[in-house]
């Protein structure tokens, strides 16, 4: 009985949704585009173009920038390199120090063995 | 479909005439169909700019004719849903907040025929964006696409890129949603009937 009750009560309810529904489409009529409609659309159009320009010449800004920023540490390593030993690590070492080191002597060893 | 698909290539090459062809054929279908979607007159135009400006930039990636009728409905429910967005917590006094008796003066300060009429349309378009109001943004596009629009489930499909019955199902949640409050919002049978009929 109950539930009778709350069916019916839920099928009005359907159809009144229906009918405020079918309503709606006469209470939102399309309306008529005013004079503007169409220049509005170019004036839009040419602001996103402007935009779309101002960010594009900041993003070749920034590319060239990063560009000669690459450049100048190139050669600024390559000329460090330059002047530096060219050589392997082991190499400079070795150069920097065998003026200062003695010369091995074998037979040293043996006098100290004989001793 | 309202133009050839020659027309739509020639937009497509940057022809202005082209697309002012293409705006000219539409524009009054997108004009109504916005216009039951975001349930604000006033800006309705704007909205409807928005859709033909994200067409004009979005032209070159269409390939088949087919596909132009449900993508420019995706633009224009996309362009809506946006707006929907940004004016979900904008503060209105409308005829739906008023009380019975100052519904009553301004019914009878309203005088003649046209503007009862008005009155009328308003108080429809309040009562269903307060019942609609229920439901996300998404989904009071989508019933009202498939309620008020009329569009087939097949239409839908095209536009959302869903399958049909997971379509039904959300049409199916979201339309219980908006029956569960409609007693809520529309209180006596007499107040909401949209054609004033009482029950």
């Amino acid at each position: 009985m109950m539930s009778d009750r709350l069916m019916a009560d839920w099928d009005e309810r359907e159809s009144r949704l229906d009918e405020l529904f079918r309503a709606y489409v006469d209470a939102c009529p399309a309306p008529e585009p005013g004079a503007n409609f169409m220049p509005g659309i170019w004036a839009g159009i040419e602001a996103r173009e402007a935009s779309r320009n101002i960010f594009g010449r900041m993003a070749k800004t920034l590319v060239t920038a990063a560009l000669a920023t690459s450049v100048i540490l190139m050669l600024l390593v390559s000329i460090d390199s330059d002047r530096g030993f060219s050589g392997t690590f082991v190499q400079a070492l070795t150069a920097d120090n065998v003026s200062q080191l003695e010369p091995f002597h074998l037979d040293r060893i043996s006098e100290m063995e004989q001793q | 479909m309202l133009v050839d698909f020659e027309l739509i290539q020639n937009a497509q090459r940057g022809d202005a005439a082209a697309f002012n062809q293409i705006v000219s054929a539409y524009r009054r279908r997108i004009l109504g169909t916005i216009s039951r979607l975001i349930g604000r007159p006033e800006d309705v135009e704007d909205v409807a700019q928005e859709v033909f400006i994200r067409l004009f930039y979005s032209l070159e990636q269409l390939r088949t004719a087919e596909v132009f009728e449900p993508w420019l409905y995706r633009l224009t429910v996309n362009a809506s849903y946006d707006y929907l967005r940004k004016n979900r917590r904008r503060q209105e006094s409308r005829m739906a907040d008023l009380s019975e008796q100052q519904v009553m003066m301004a019914d009878a300060a309203a005088g003649s025929r046209a503007q009862s009429d008005d009155f009328e349309r308003r108080r429809v378009r309040d009562t269903v964006a307060d019942l609609l109001s229920s439901v996300s943004e998404e989904d009071r596009i989508l019933l009202t696409l498939k309620e008020v629009e009329g569009l087939s489930l097949k239409e839908l499909e095209r536009i959302y890129h869903v399958n049909e019955n997971a379509l039904k199902v959300r049409l199916f949640r979201a339309r219980q949603r908006v029956l569960k409050n409609m007693k809520e919002v529309t209180g006596s049978p007499a107040k909401t009937a949209p054609t004033g009929e009482a029950e």
